[in-house]
């Protein structure tokens, strides 16, 4: 393979599954750290075609540069580990269950991380980032209303209704006793995996009796995948490290 | 592995995606067509294949399918016919990128003005009764509130602002990544393509001052390209015309 890098942040949401994706894929890609409270993907070295780094929907996930060009959205990276592996079961073959999959990984990204990562927000002390270095407008006024610590009730309560119904939907999905959420470990795991795990101490009542979904969590944590993604980290506490994430739909 | 049932509305935006993929891949599909402006979507009788009451949404013998872009995937794989995604896997990445920039960023921006200027007007003409009972059809919350908006003229004038920015910015963007390749996101035809087009091709009509041979040449070239392709006049030729034809004729003037 050509040269790449991957620069991710504290193992936590986007870079913890982007991290145990590679793992899993068990391909050789250097990985880097960064802060991402403090902006700094906005200054990557190498990057030659920063487009999908300054416009991802995802906000502040993990960047993969490969020959300059910077590649983001953790679940397309994840499905690019899968691919370029030659696929490393990360992706079910079956093209219904892929659409499946996909559904899944859109709900969680759509609805439960844009909520994950404004209480994570709401949560923590925000870096002061230089916002002149970043290219999106709407990704900006997300820095400044953390920095400015201007959050909205309503989308507050929103977020904490959104986390509350997607762990039940969790705990629903695994009802009739399968190991994973899709049946066979796949991407949707992980990457549910990531944004939830840090709600767990954020919004403890939404875990409550929910025994299924308690399970289902030691099972993805205790993968040697993951473990070695959590390892990575830095602070120790890598489900207290956010930054702006997807926006909370403007839309239907 | 069973017949094919495509409900759509006119071969634009989300409704055109699937129609354009499966015919691309030379699928034949019964289609059921959902008049989006009478709110059929919203009818017992869609919502027992949809509940979420969004088109479009494709079934497959036993199996229901629902959300454009991943419908299109889903055709892709389980059919023969020439593929519509390409090998390289950066290639794959670059295509999934696009799209979700569109369904998700971009898109919302162009339903938000589409929905304010003439979707809304359209229905000007219902008395507020009837709207009101057709916003308590609506199941999604989230949609309830955006068509409330449409009906009675509620968009805030930063709202529209920020769309239309978005448009604008967007434009840039697309015009910026046709000067890197012959297609959107990879070197031959993919469904990046078929995706973005059904969502840009009113460009011409609806924002001529940011889309325009002068202004945006990329993406004008491969406007052109695209609208020739035989999939393309297929599929358009199954629509009323209600969009396309308003295409076709600014394609004409500059022949
Ligand atoms: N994300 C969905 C969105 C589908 C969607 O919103 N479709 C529009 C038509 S382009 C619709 O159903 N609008 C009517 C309504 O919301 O009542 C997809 O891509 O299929």
């Amino acid at each position: 393979m050509s040269e790449a890098i991957l620069y991710h942040g504290e193992p936590n949401g986007p870079s913890l599954s982007v991290l145990a994706a590679l793992e899993e894929s068990g391909l050789d890609i250097e990985c880097r750290a960064i802060d991402l409270a403090a902006g700094e993907r906005h200054g990557l070295p190498g990057v030659t075609d920063s487009m999908a780094m300054d416009y991802a929907v995802e906000g502040e996930g993990p960047v993969l540069v490969i020959d300059g060009e910077a590649m983001s959205e953790a679940v397309f990276i994840a499905q690019y580990f899968d691919e370029a592996a030659g696929g490393c079961g990360l992706q079910p073959a079956d093209p219904y269950a892929r659409w499946q999959m996909l559904m899944w990984c859109r709900q969680a990204t759509e609805r439960l991380s844009p909520a994950a990562a404004y209480l994570g927000l709401h949560a923590s002390t925000a870096g002061d980032a230089p916002l002149d270095t970043m290219a999106s407008e709407d990704l900006r006024e997300r820095w400044t209303d953390w920095q400015q610590r201007r959050f909205d009730e309503a989308k507050l309560a929103d977020s904490r209704a959104k986390v509350a119904q997607f762990a039940q939907r969790i705990e629903d999905q695994l009802d009739d006793g399968r190991e994973w959420l899709m049946g066979s470990f796949s991407i949707a795991d992980l990457e549910t995996f990531a944004w939830i795990r840090s709600m767990r101490h954020l919004e403890a009542e939404a875990f409550s009796g929910k025994g299924a979904l308690d399970a289902w969590m030691g099972r993805v944590e205790s993968r040697p995948s993951v473990q070695a993604a959590l390892a990575r980290s830095t602070t120790g506490e890598p489900e207290r490290a956010f930054a702006p994430g997807p926006e909370i739909n403007r839309w239907g | 592995m069973g017949e094919i049932t495509l409900y759509h509305w006119e071969p634009n935006a989300n409704s055109g995606k699937p129609m354009l993929a499966l015919e691309e891949k030379g699928v034949a599909y019964a289609s059921h067509y959902i008049n989006m402006l009478q709110f059929d979507q919203h009818q017992p009788e869609y919502l027992a294949v949809n509940p979420q009451g969004t088109i479009p949404a494709m079934t497959h013998g036993d199996l229901v399918l629902t959300e454009s872009t991943a419908i299109m995937e889903y055709v892709d794989e389980a059919f023969d016919g020439p593929a519509l995604m390409p090998a390289d896997p950066q290639d794959r990445w670059r295509v999934r990128w696009w799209m979700k920039f569109m369904d998700q960023w971009l898109g919302p921006s162009f339903s938000m003005i589409g929905w304010c200027t003439f979707i809304g007007p359209s229905l000007a003409s219902k008395t507020e009764e009837e709207r009101e009972a057709m916003l308590a059809r609506i199941p999604l919350p989230e949609r309830r509130v955006a068509w409330r908006k449409a009906m009675f003229a509620e968009f805030s004038e930063a709202e529209l602002a920020e769309s239309r920015r978005r448009i604008s910015k967007g434009v840039e963007l697309l015009e910026e990544e046709l000067g890197k390749r012959p297609f959107v996101a990879s070197n031959a035809y993919s469904l990046a393509d078929i995706n973005i087009f059904n969502s840009t091709y009113m460009l011409p009509v609806g924002n001529a001052d940011i889309c325009s041979p002068e202004l945006t040449p990329n993406i004008w070239r491969w406007l052109r390209e695209v609208y020739q392709r035989p999939a393309v006049q297929r599929t358009w030729a199954k629509g009323t015309g209600r969009f396309t034809d308003r295409f076709t004729a600014v394609m004409r003037d500059f022949a």
